[in-house]
C-alpha cells in the first residue's frame, strides 16, 4: 500500500514535470498569432540608434577575420566593432590589430589585462570604451546577418531595454549529438525564450544580445565570477523590471556550431549548469515582483538538475511498473510520465522537419531515426553534465572551460 | 459549387478568431438551452418504462457495478469484449439515479437516469459544433431538435449503451478541433477526447478520418504540423492505455489459460456476420428495418443531406463521418451489425439535415437577388417548412408518444419483485438470469457471479462452469426471458436446466413472457 502511494506520487510528479516542460517548449506554436508575434517586425529603414558590437576573441585567430569581415558587411550607418583580446594571446591580437588597421573607422581593439581570463571579464574591459547607445555581444565564430542591426534598431522602438535575437546551431548533420543540440537551440530560441520575455523573467543568451549602454552600465556590467554571465545578466535586468524583446527570424539568426566533440559538449553544458546554479544561489531572482515569476525563475534555473533527475527516475519508474508486481492500476499510473516523454519525441520530430524547412536544409529519414534513438543517450549526457556541475560547484572549481570552435557552420551556412 | 454552398450557408465568418460579442454569446446560450430542454423532457419522461431493458444494458451496468466495488472491470473474467471506459463512466455517474430511484422498477431501467446528463452534454456540444461549422443559430437549434427528438434517438439514447458515451466524446473532439482560436491546447484536448471516445466504444474509430479532416481544415497553415502531431500523440497515447493494461496483465496476446486483448478483438471482428444490410431477410437488414421503423426521416433525409454536404467545405467533415459509417455498414463482407451502431451516426445525420435546411432557406430567400419579391420568397420558404413539418411531426409524435407512455418493462419489474419476495435464503441459492436483472438480485442478497449467474457464463466461461461440477443439477432456479430463449441450441446446460425445471411464476405473454422456473434436481 505504502509503495503504491509512493509510486503514484512519484509518477504524478514526473508527469507534471515533463508535461510542463513540454508545454513551455511549445510556447511559440500555441496559436498562429503567437507564432506571428515571435518574428522581427520588418524594419522601416529609419536608423535611430548607434551600436557598439563587442567580440571577445581568445585563441580564435583562425575564425576571427572571417567573423569580423562578415560583421563589416552589416548594412547599418552607425556602429563600431570592439574586438577584445587577451594580453597573453599574441596570435589573436595580431589578427585583431590588422583588422583595426584596415578599418580604422569601425574596428577597435581592446586588450583585457586580467590575470585569469573569462568572458565576462573581457566584456567588462570593453564596456567603458563603448561609444554606441546600444551594446551588442557576438562570439568570435558567429555568422551574423547584414540586416540584423536594422531589425534590432526597430525592435528597440517603444520602451525595450534589451533585445535578444535568435541564435541557431546549424551543423545538425555532424554527429548524433549535434542533431539534438541543434534542436535544443531551435526550441529554446524559437519558442521558449518568447515565453520568458512575455512573463518578465528571462535568462539571456550569450550572444546576439543587445542592451542599452546606460542600462548595462547602471547594472554594473557582467558578473565576473559567474560561469553563465549571460543568464545572470538577464536575470538581474528582468528582476529590476527591464523590458526584454525576443525576436526570431530564420533569415536573421546568428549561426553557430555545436561543440566538436562529445566531451566538449559535456564541458560546455557543465559550465552552463554550474552557471545556472550560481545564478540560482545569488538570489537576484527573489526581487521579481510576482510569485509566478519567482516560481518560473526557480524552475528554469533548476531545470538542468530536474532534467537529470527525471532522466534517471523515469526509466526506474517504468522498470518498476513492468517488473515490480504492482497492482495493475498502479502500474498503469506509473506509465503516465512516459506519455509526455513520448509526445516530446513526436514534437521533436516535427520541429526537426520545421527546422529543415526554415533553413533550407535537407533532413533525411535517417536523421529522424538518429533523433529518436539518440534521445535517451543525450539524456545521459545531460544528466552527467548536471552531476558534474554540482560536483564542481561543491568542490569550488569555478574555472572557465572554453569551447573550441572549428568553423563547421561556416561551410554549412550562408 | 463549394463556394456557392458556403456563401449560401453564410459560413465565411469562422476564420477570424475575434471573440464573440457578449450579447451574441448570450443568445447562443439561451437558444442552446431552449432546444436542449424539450429533448431532455422527452427523454426523461418514462425513461424506466420504455424501451424494454436489454441484455447489453444489464451487462454494462453489472460491469460498472464491478468497477465501483473494486471487483475489477467485470463481475466475471474481463475478456476484452469492449474497452472499459464506457462503463467506468456509468460507474462514475451511478450516484445520480439513487437520488430518484424507487424499488418499483428493475434496477437496469432505474439506472438509465445516468443517460440524461449525457444527452444534455451531447445536445449542447452539437449546438456549439453546428455554430462553429458556420450554421445559423436557428439551424443549429434545428439540428439539436432533430438529433434529440427523433423516436429513434429517444429510444436508443435512453439506454445504457457505450455508444452514447462515445458520441459525447467525439462531439467534444469535433468542437475542440473546430475551435476558432486554433489553440494547440484545444487540438491536443481534441485528441484526448477522441481517445476517450474510442475507449468508450471502439467502433468510434470509424469517425476518426472525419475528425482529422476537420482539424486539418481548421488549423492554421503555420501551426498545422504541431496541431496534428499534438492531436495524434494525445489520441494514440490515450488509446495506448488499453493495450498497455492488457500487457501489464499479461493478456495482450493469446495463450493457454487466459483471455487476451487479441482474442477479444478477433472475436468481435470474426463475429458471425449478420449478412448484407441491403439483402432482405438477413440480420443486418432486419436491424436496418427496425431503425427505419422507428424513424426513416432522420436516416433517409440525413443520408441525402450528407451526400449534398460533401460539396460544402464547412460541412465536409461531418458529411464524411456519415458516409464513413454508412460505408462500413454496407461493405460487402460486413460482419456483425449491432442495433446500437446507428447511435454513432445520429448527431451527424441531424447536422447534415440542419445544414441543408439552411442552404435551402438561404437559396429561397436570396437566390437571384435582382428578382426581388420578398414576401413571395418568405411565403414559399414558409410553405415548404410547413409541408416538411406536416410530414415529420405526426410520425415523430406517434413514436415519441409511445416512448413517454408505454410500459415495456412491467414483466421484468414484476418478476424481480416476485423473486425478492418469494425466493428464500438468497445467499445460498443459485439462480440463472439474463444480465438485465442481474444487479437487482445482487442487491437482494444473491452472491454476485456464482449465486446470481449470467446465463451464458454457465456454458461459455470455464471459470464459472468449474464451480458447478454437477452441471445443471448444481443450479436452483432459472429465469426464462426473451433474451435467454433467443439462441437455445448453443448453450446445452441452460437448455437442460430449462427442460428439467417447472414454472413457479409467470409474467407477461407471447414473446415477452418471463417465467421463473425451479430446477428439479431429482429428475
Amino acid at each position: 500500500m505504502v509503495s503504491s502511494i509512493f509510486m503514484l506520487l512519484v509518477s504524478a510528479t514526473l508527469f507534471c514535470m515533463s508535461a510542463l516542460t513540454l508545454w513551455w517548449m511549445l510556447h511559440a506554436w500555441r496559436t498562429p498569432e503567437i507564432l506571428e508575434g515571435t518574428r522581427f517586425v520588418p524594419s522601416d529603414g529609419a536608423h535611430s540608434l548607434s551600436f557598439s558590437l563587442l567580440v571577445p576573441a581568445r585563441h580564435e585567430q583562425e575564425v576571427l577575420r572571417h567573423t569580423i569581415e562578415r560583421l563589416l558587411e552589416t548594412d547599418y550607418p552607425d556602429y563600431e566593432i570592439l574586438v577584445i583580446v587577451g594580453h597573453d594571446d599574441p596570435e589573436t591580437a595580431e589578427v585583431a590589430a590588422r583588422l583595426a588597421e584596415e578599418h580604422p573607422e569601425q574596428v577597435r581593439v581592446v586588450t583585457d589585462t586580467h590575470a585569469v581570463k573569462n568572458k565576462p571579464k573581457a566584456l567588462n574591459s570593453a564596456l567603458p570604451h563603448c561609444r554606441g547607445r546600444v551594446v551588442g555581444v557576438f562570439d568570435a565564430e558567429d555568422h551574423v546577418h547584414p540586416d540584423l542591426l536594422s531589425h534590432v534598431d526597430h525592435a528597440f522602438r517603444g520602451d525595450a531595454d534589451v533585445v535578444q535575437g535568435g541564435v541557431q546551431l546549424i551543423n545538425f548533420h555532424s554527429s548524433w549529438y549535434s542533431l539534438r543540440n541543434c534542436l535544443e537551440y531551435f526550441f529554446w530560441f524559437r519558442s521558449r525564450l518568447h515565453l520568458h520575455a512575455s512573463r518578465g523573467f528571462i535568462p539571456l543568451g550569450g550572444n546576439t544580445v543587445f542592451v542599452r549602454t546606460e542600462v548595462l552600465r547602471q547594472a554594473g556590467g557582467w558578473d565576473e565570477q559567474c560561469l553563465a554571465e549571460d543568464c545572470d545578466l538577464g536575470v538581474r535586468l528582468s528582476s529590476q523590471g527591464a523590458k526584454v524583446v525576443v525576436a526570431y527570424d530564420s533569415a536573421m539568426v546568428t549561426r553557430e556550431e555545436t561543440p566538436d566533440t562529445l566531451y566538449g559538449l559535456l564541458r560546455q553544458r557543465t559550465r552552463w549548469n554550474q552557471g545556472f546554479l550560481q545564478v540560482y544561489r545569488k538570489k537576484d531572482w527573489k526581487q521579481l515582483p510576482t510569485v509566478r515569476q519567482r516560481l518560473l525563475a526557480r524552475w528554469t534555473l533548476s531545470t538542468p538538475f530536474l532534467q537529470a533527475f527525471s532522466g534517471v527516475v523515469i526509466p526506474l519508474d517504468v522498470a518498476l511498473a513492468l517488473f515490480g508486481h504492482l497492482r495493475v492500476s498502479v502500474a498503469l499510473a506509473s506509465f503516465l510520465p512516459v506519455v509526455p516523454t513520448l509526445a516530446t519525441f513526436a514534437f521533436e520530430a516535427v520541429a526537426l522537419h520545421d527546422f529543415g524547412l526554415q533553413y533550407g536544409l535537407r533532413v533525411r529519414p535517417w536523421h529522424y531515426v538518429k533523433l529518436i534513438v539518440g534521445g535517451p543517450f543525450y539524456q545521459v549526457v545531460l544528466a552527467a553534465a548536471a552531476l558534474r556541475a554540482v560536483w564542481r560547484e561543491g568542490r569550488g572549481q569555478r574555472g572557465w572551460e572554453l569551447t573550441r570552435h572549428v568553423g563547421a557552420h561556416l561551410t554549412e551556412g550562408a | 459549387m463549394t463556394t456557392v454552398l458556403d456563401t449560401l450557408a453564410g459560413a465565411a465568418t469562422t476564420e477570424a478568431p475575434a471573440p464573440a460579442a457578449p450579447s451574441r454569446r448570450r443568445r447562443d446560450l439561451w437558444t442552446a438551452l431552449a432546444v436542449t430542454l424539450p429533448v431532455l423532457i422527452v427523454q426523461a419522461w418514462n425513461i424506466t418504462g420504455y424501451p424494454t431493458v436489454s441484455d447489453d444494458e444489464g451487462t454494462y451496468l453489472a460491469q460498472a457495478w464491478s468497477v465501483q466495488h473494486w471487483h475489477g472491470l467485470a463481475p466475471y473474467t474481463y475478456w476484452y469484449d469492449h474497452p472499459p471506459l464506457g462503463w467506468i463512466q456509468i460507474a462514475m455517474l451511478s450516484w445520480l439515479p439513487a437520488l430518484f430511484s424507487s424499488p418499483a422498477h428493475v434496477f437496469t431501467a432505474e439506472m438509465r437516469v445516468v443517460m440524461i446528463p449525457v444527452t444534455a452534454a451531447c445536445c449542447l456540444l452539437l449546438f456549439v459544433l453546428a455554430r462553429r461549422l458556420g450554421l445559423a443559430r436557428w439551424a443549429a437549434g434545428l439540428g439539436v431538435l432533430l438529433f434529440g427528438l427523433s423516436p429513434l434517438s429517444v429510444g436508443l439514447q435512453r439506454e445504457l449503451f457505450l455508444d452514447n458515451f462515445a458520441v459525447l466524446w467525439i462531439l467534444a473532439a469535433l468542437v475542440l478541433a473546430a475551435s476558432p482560436r486554433r489553440h494547440l491546447w484545444h487540438h491536443i484536448s481534441s485528441g484526448l477526447a477522441a481517445g476517450a471516445a474510442v475507449l468508450s466504444k471502439e467502433t468510434m474509430l470509424v469517425a476518426l478520418p472525419a475528425l482529422v479532416l476537420l482539424l486539418w481544415q481548421r488549423s492554421d497553415r503555420t501551426t498545422r504540423k504541431f496541431s496534428l502531431v499534438g492531436f495524434g500523440s494525445a489520441f494514440a497515447l490515450t488509446v495506448a492505455q488499453y493495450p498497455l493494461y492488457a500487457l501489464l496483465k499479461n493478456e495482450l496476446l493469446p495463450g493457454t489459460g487466459h483471455v487476451s486483448l487479441w482474442g477479444g478483438i478477433a472475436f468481435q471482428l470474426g463475429r458471425a456476420g449478420s449478412g448484407s444490410l441491403l439483402t432482405s431477410g438477413t440480420g443486418s437488414n432486419q436491424t436496418l428495418n427496425s431503425w427505419l421503423y422507428y424513424d426513416h426521416v432522420l436516416i433517409v433525409a440525413g443520408l441525402a443531406a450528407a451526400v449534398a454536404m460533401v460539396a460544402s467545405r464547412q460541412l465536409r467533415a461531418v458529411a464524411c463521418a456519415v458516409l464513413l459509417f454508412t460505408a462500413v455498414a454496407v461493405r460487402p463482407d460486413a460482419g456483425y451489425l449491432p442495433a446500437m451502431y446507428i447511435i454513432q451516426v445520429l448527431p451527424f445525420l441531424a447536422l447534415c439535415i440542419a445544414a441543408t435546411a439552411q442552404v435551402l432557406v438561404r437559396t429561397g430567400l436570396h437566390a437571384f437577388p435582382r428578382v426581388g419579391l420578398r414576401p413571395v420568397r418568405w411565403a414559399a420558404v414558409g410553405a415548404v417548412a410547413v409541408l416538411a413539418a406536416g410530414y415529420v411531426v405526426p410520425h415523430w409524435y406517434e413514436g415519441d408518444r409511445t416512448a413517454v407512455t408505454a410500459d415495456a418493462n412491467a414483466q421484468y419489474d414484476r418478476a424481480v419483485q416476485w423473486i425478492r419476495a418469494d425466493i428464500p435464503d438468497p445467499a445460498r441459492t443459485r439462480i440463472v438470469v439474463d444480465d438485465a436483472m442481474w444487479l437487482d438480485l445482487v442487491h437482494d442478497g444473491f452472491k454476485p457471479g456464482t449465486g446470481v449467474i449470467w446465463f451464458y457464463k454457465v456454458d461459455l466461461d470455464p471459470a464459472v462452469a468449474h464451480g458447478f461440477p454437477k452441471g445443471w443439477r448444481s443450479l436452483d432456479y432459472i429465469v426464462s426471458t426473451p433474451t435467454l430463449r433467443q439462441d437455445p441450441n448453443s448453450l446445452p446446460t441452460v437448455e437442460q436446466a430449462l427442460t428439467h425445471s417447472t414454472v413457479i411464476a409467470s409474467f407477461g405473454s407471447g414473446t415477452n413472457l418471463i417465467q421463473i422456473r425451479k430446477i428439479d434436481k431429482s429428475s
